[in-house]
């Protein structure tokens, strides 16, 4: 992909989520009942749900839900990533070995089992997608490490500073530049944009199972917030119960498709040439 | 006689438990080659650090003197640096990092890994090409040109180095080597990795591109008998066994 239509469509789709997230209504819109399960051509641009509320609300106040964890994660996975190519780089062998074996026991924790059990322990009151998306990126770190040391290595790690250094670029120069900006860069923006995927994809399956549960969601303590899950839930229901709410079903699955499209082109932009 | 470009004398380096080299004389000269040879581990690629200021050793010098006559400036770079551990090492660094890439540059050993991936060859050049004193004012001409010398078309100045062969990349690494106009050349084993034809032909190359630029080449290598064919001086060096009391 062209790094100007990458960029394009890093603007429009993740430009979306943003502005769902930020125009989040703290209250429902009040319908009427008469609008329950209003579709899309009675009630632009996505209808209702069963008691008449907009499918839009849903959208935004999910959209505001994961906005902040997700970003937070995203960077947080990256920032990590990039300090496990510098110390590739930096050539210490014992700072190396300390921190492949952080990685490696890490790394070898079941991602998903570890959120479901801190998950299952948190407090009522203290149930964030914040906390969540944090311990999903300190999880997905390693790998993203790994793979920024090994682009580091290819590039010859410490042999390639010191030549640099030969040439007479700066310390600060040669890791911010050389290093970070032009080689580590498409490696750990990809694994940011997949982490920041990955935590929106966690809090709709989070919430999907705290609602076929009936439990208090894990992602948020409001009962009245609306998450994308129940979009999801509600399209399960047209499928499962014959409930004409099948466009909550296709607003649920776009949202999860406009984060997809954000993941991606963020990584083909950063990896276009 | 040449005029003289870089002189080292008695440089003696070690770490905490053994002496890494001592008593180490380099001279290079304007147009004439100055071979370091020796077996692995003898401080082949730590003398040219060493002359680079490029002492990466803690506690790193604890003996010599290094001075570069073709600036102008008789001063010893590594008078005030004497057995000064680490700190006075990154000192002597950052002294020396004005010199670095203008007054002498270096060709590394593995060419691939020291070029940047993510930078185009004609890039790296046009940075090397801005060291320069005066900078040429099309640059773009220079770059063909300075391809043209290490035998490389000019489309290669659009190529990334992972779209290069290993002998490409050799010839970049030597481009952007005296791209800046250096005085002096370091040239860290430019041979490895290659086959045996590539590797003479890449030697001869540095050597010739060298000399019509009047450079001084300071050449690292592992094979004689090349060496003692393009060298003007030759200095051997034997791996130091001796421990630190």
């Amino acid at each position: 992909m062209q790094r100007q239509v990458a960029i394009l469509f890093t603007i429009l789709s993740l430009g979306t989520l943003l502005v769902l997230a930020f125009h989040s209504p703290e209250k429902w819109t009040v319908m009427a009942e008469a609008e329950s399960f209003a579709s899309p051509f009675e009630l632009p641009p996505f209808g209702a749900d069963a008691k008449g509320r907009p499918l839009t609300d849903y959208a935004m106040q999910g959209a505001h839900i994961v906005a902040l964890p997700a970003v937070v994660a995203g960077l947080l996975v990256t920032f990590l990533g990039i300090v496990g190519g510098l110390i590739r780089c930096m050539g210490s062998a014992r700072v190396e070995s300390i921190v492949a074996g952080l990685r490696e026991v890490v790394g070898a924790l079941p991602r998903m089992v570890v959120i479901l059990v801190v998950a299952i322990l948190m407090p009522l009151e203290w149930h964030s997608l914040m906390a969540l998306a944090i311990v999903w990126a300190l999880l997905a770190a390693p790998g993203a490490m790994d793979e920024a040391a090994s682009v580091a290595g290819r590039l010859g790690g410490a042999r390639f500073v010191e030549a640099l250094r030969a040439h007479g670029f700066s310390k600060v120069r040669i890791y911010l530049y050389h290093v970070v900006a032009l080689n580590l860069r498409p490696v750990v923006v990809r694994q940011g944009a997949e982490t920041l995927m990955q935590v929106v994809f966690l809090e709709v399956a989070l919430s999907f199972l705290a609602l076929a549960a009936g439990e208090p969601s894990f992602t948020h303590n409001e009962a009245t917030t609306k998450s994308w899950a129940d979009l999801l839930y509600q399209g399960y229901q047209s499928i499962a119960m014959d409930v004409p709410s099948g466009h909550a079903l296709a607003l649920g699955l776009l949202l999860v498709a406009v984060t997809a499209v954000a993941a991606v082109s963020i990584s083909s932009a950063a990896r276009a040439r | 006689m040449a005029e003289r470009l870089l002189e080292l004398r008695n440089l003696s380096v070690r770490t905490h438990k053994r002496i890494l080299v001592e008593g180490v004389d380099v001279d290079v000269n304007a147009g004439e080659v100055t071979a370091l040879v020796g077996p692995s581990g003898a401080g082949k690629s730590l003398t040219a650090r060493c002359a680079m200021g490029l002492v990466n050793v803690n506690p790193g010098l604890y003996g010599g003197s290094l001075r570069f006559p073709g600036t102008g400036d008789s001063k010893d770079w590594y008078a005030p640096h004497i057995d000064g551990g680490a700190s006075a090492m990154r000192k002597l660094l950052r002294e020396t990092a004005t010199l670095r890439g203008s007054y002498f540059t270096y060709s590394p050993q593995v060419a691939s890994s020291a070029l940047n991936p993510g930078r185009t060859i004609g890039r790296q050049m046009q940075l090397a090409m801005a060291r320069r004193a005066t900078p040429p004012t099309d640059m773009g001409a220079e770059i063909v040109d300075l391809l043209d010398e290490v035998g490389l078309a000019p489309r290669t100045a659009g190529s990334l180095p992972g779209e290069l062969s290993g002998g490409q990349c050799q010839r970049a690494a030597l481009a952007i080597a005296v791209a800046p106009l250096p005085r002096v050349v370091v040239a860290d084993e430019p041979e490895t990795g290659l086959d045996p034809v590539l590797r003479r032909g890449i030697i001869e190359l540095l050597v010739s591109v060298c000399q019509n630029h009047g450079c001084g080449l300071l050449l690292i290598s592992h094979h004689e008998d090349t060496v003692e064919r393009l060298a003007d001086t030759i200095v051997r060096l034997t791996p130091y066994q001796e421990q630190v009391a």
